[in-house]
């Protein structure tokens, strides 16, 4: 039971973040039909709002942030401006009031938020329809804005509203950290295939001098990939080559070069480990039928430590999903750096780290129950011992 | 004729001397049974012959020619002399019948239709034609030894090296081996074999070597071997076995 309803809310945080993906269509909020009266035209543009808040002056782009009651000037100029609002949410008082401001007082109609919009559902838009009078000529124009929820104190409630608002950006976060660790295990898979090699490769008594000493570079200089990529943090490597070199030139395509050697390093030692467990009868069998050293590694020796280190390979997939998190220092906005943007806009550290862990949780979880379940489907359970083996 | 000359084979591991001085000479055609205890050195001399491990010193000949002196010389000489291990050795991920088709295609450049033909026909031999899809997992110990007999048949070597061939099966599988090979013995192909199963090789060889502490110490018939040993130590060892 408790474990079924541990899935129940990872399935709806799961559902929530994915409804908010997609993106509530945005009304157009510039107006195409300008009006001929430079005069209108001038109030249109350089009209302000007031907010509640100590009469702060709000620009039109500040409307699309509604959470205050706030004011609109009745005049500007010689132009009386008279306002229209249809919406559940606000109401324009009948009765014009005057405000002071630093610059002096000015007559406005109040416009009182009846109610929040609930966070489940979201924002709410409206339209303020402004008409500009100067003598018998009169002008409408629309302004449009958004009614936002007021964020709850308390931690549910201010989760629920984080993860309702900002879900597309937790969604975008997420998709960048799984394409990052996926392909930078994948390219550091086929890169450790070659370091394993270069690091294992073995000259014979019938080779020349040189070739030899090529051979012993070559393990050498894998030797010393290894031990400096994995003896080193990979947030240093990520800032060395970006910041150091500016690689590629683009901070995605620099991170997924450092995700993909950092994760060759030790996919490498993964395959080495491998290869060295397999029984040695595999290599004399190999060699005993004619077969030469690179065709019994090719055809023998590869096909089942390749096998044989896949739950560990997949296990670097899972800590890379993890790790990806310090890419966000050369500016990649995967999840962990798109949950720091968000706490910059609406400063709930506590609810939004919480919800980027069950985020983690949830794609470390599923990844591991999805490479288990591929492990089984290739028969590689732990078998039961028999008393023969 | 002999196909396999060895001249003062030496063989150490460090300063553990395994090999001390071995002179043989074996014929075509022939039959050779090596027994002794465990650590005699057998399996070693027996590993030098395809230089599974290297001599030391001392110089072995295939048909006249030390064939230890480059890659090609080397592999060709593995495709005359191949092996059958105490443990298989089967490639674990290929099936039975990869394993048998694997070395003809890389090695011999046979084409598929070739070598798929040759593989059946060798698995009818040693009976195992109904396995040829299966994987060497899903086969019992005695499937497998004769799944490897066949993959040294592949090859169709000159001399076939059995390193205790059925030290690994249960007592039960052991039969189905020693069949096998007792078939194989009509075809009248070389084979040097390391054995603890006196009576098969009393009944199989042509020649009977009882090798000590890393040398040869006596060789005959097999009649004479066990039936009438001469040396104290081939009658203590094979007193062993009479109780």
């Amino acid at each position: 039971m408790k474990i079924f309803l541990g899935k129940a809310v990872l399935f709806i945080a799961a559902f929530l973040i994915i409804v908010n993906a997609f993106p509530k269509s945005i009304i157009e909020s510039q107006e195409l039909n300008y009006p001929q009266n430079p005069e209108i035209q001038e109030a249109i543009e350089n009209i302000k709002f007031y907010s509640d808040f100590n009469f702060q002056t709000m620009n039109q782009d500040r409307l699309n942030r509604t959470i205050t009651d706030f004011y609109l000037p009745i005049k500007y100029e010689n132009i009386e401006i008279s306002y229209l609002i249809v919406s559940e949410y606000l109401e324009v008082s009948q009765d014009s009031q005057i405000i002071s401001l630093r610059t002096g007082d000015i007559e406005v109609k109040k416009v009182t938020l009846i109610k929040s919009p609930s966070i489940l559902r979201g924002n709410h838009a409206f339209t303020i329809n402004a008409t500009f009078s100067v003598g018998d000529e009169s002008f409408l124009y629309h302004y449009y804005g958004y009614v936002n929820p007021i964020i709850p104190d308390s931690f549910l409630g201010g989760s629920l509203y984080t993860l309702v608002t900002y879900g597309t950006m937790f969604f975008q976060g997420a998709l960048l950290t799984l394409l990052l660790a996926l392909s930078g295990t994948i390219i550091g898979f086929f890169l450790a295939l070659v370091v394993a090699t270069a690091k294992m490769i073995q000259s014979d008594e019938f080779e020349s001098t040189l070739k030899k000493l090529m051979k012993k570079t070559m393990n050498r200089a894998a030797s010393l990939y290894i031990t400096v990529f994995r003896g080193t943090p990979m947030i240093v490597q990520a800032s060395f080559f970006w910041y150091g070199f500016g690689l590629f030139g683009n901070p995605l395509l620099c991170g997924l070069f450092v995700v993909s050697i950092n994760t060759a390093a030790y996919i490498a030692e993964i395959i080495r480990g491998s290869i060295q467990a397999i029984d040695k009868g595999q290599t004399e069998a190999g060699y005993s039928v004619g077969l030469t050293y690179s065709q019994t590694m090719l055809f023998i020796i590869f096909p089942q430590a390749i096998k044989n280190s896949i739950p560990a390979i997949g296990n670097e997939f899972v800590i890379n999903i993890k790790d990806t998190a310090v890419l966000s220092v050369i500016g990649i906005f995967e999840l962990f750096n798109q949950t720091k943007k968000i706490t910059g806009m609406h400063y709930r550290q506590l609810e939004a780290y919480a919800i980027v862990a069950l985020i983690y949780l949830v794609l470390t979880l599923s990844t591991t129950n999805f490479l288990s379940f591929i492990e089984r489907r290739m028969g590689m359970q732990p078998k039961e011992l028999t008393s023969s083996s | 004729m002999n196909i396999i000359e060895i001249k003062n084979l030496h063989k150490s591991y460090g300063l553990e001397k395994v090999l001390k001085g071995i002179d043989l000479l074996i014929t075509k055609g022939e039959i050779v049974s090596i027994i002794g205890q465990s650590g005699s050195g057998k399996s070693t001399l027996l590993r030098c012959i395809n230089f599974l491990e290297q001599p030391s010193s001392g110089e072995i000949l295939f048909e006249g020619k030390n064939h230890f002196t480059n890659h090609a010389n080397l592999q060709k000489l593995r495709t005359k002399i191949t092996m059958v291990f105490q443990s298989f050795n089967l490639f674990e991920n290929l099936s039975v019948l990869d394993n048998l088709t694997l070395a003809p295609k890389k090695v011999l450049k046979k084409t598929k239709v070739e070598t798929n033909k040759k593989a059946l026909e060798t698995l009818a031999l040693v009976n195992m034609q109904d396995f040829a899809n299966k994987y060497p997992k899903q086969l019992s110990g005695g499937q497998k030894q004769r799944v490897a007999i066949a993959r040294a048949l592949m090859m169709n070597p000159e001399v076939i090296l059995f390193d205790e061939p059925t030290s690994a099966l249960d007592p039960e599988m052991v039969g189905e081996v020693l069949e096998t090979i007792k078939d194989l013995a009509k075809t009248k192909i070389t084979m040097i074999i390391v054995t603890h199963e006196m009576s098969f090789a009393k009944e199989v060889s042509d020649r009977v070597i009882f090798m000590n502490e890393g040398v040869v110490h006596e060789q005959g018939k097999p009649m004479e071997i066990f039936t009438n040993p001469k040396e104290k130590r081939t009658i203590e060892f094979l007193s062993r076995f009479n109780k």
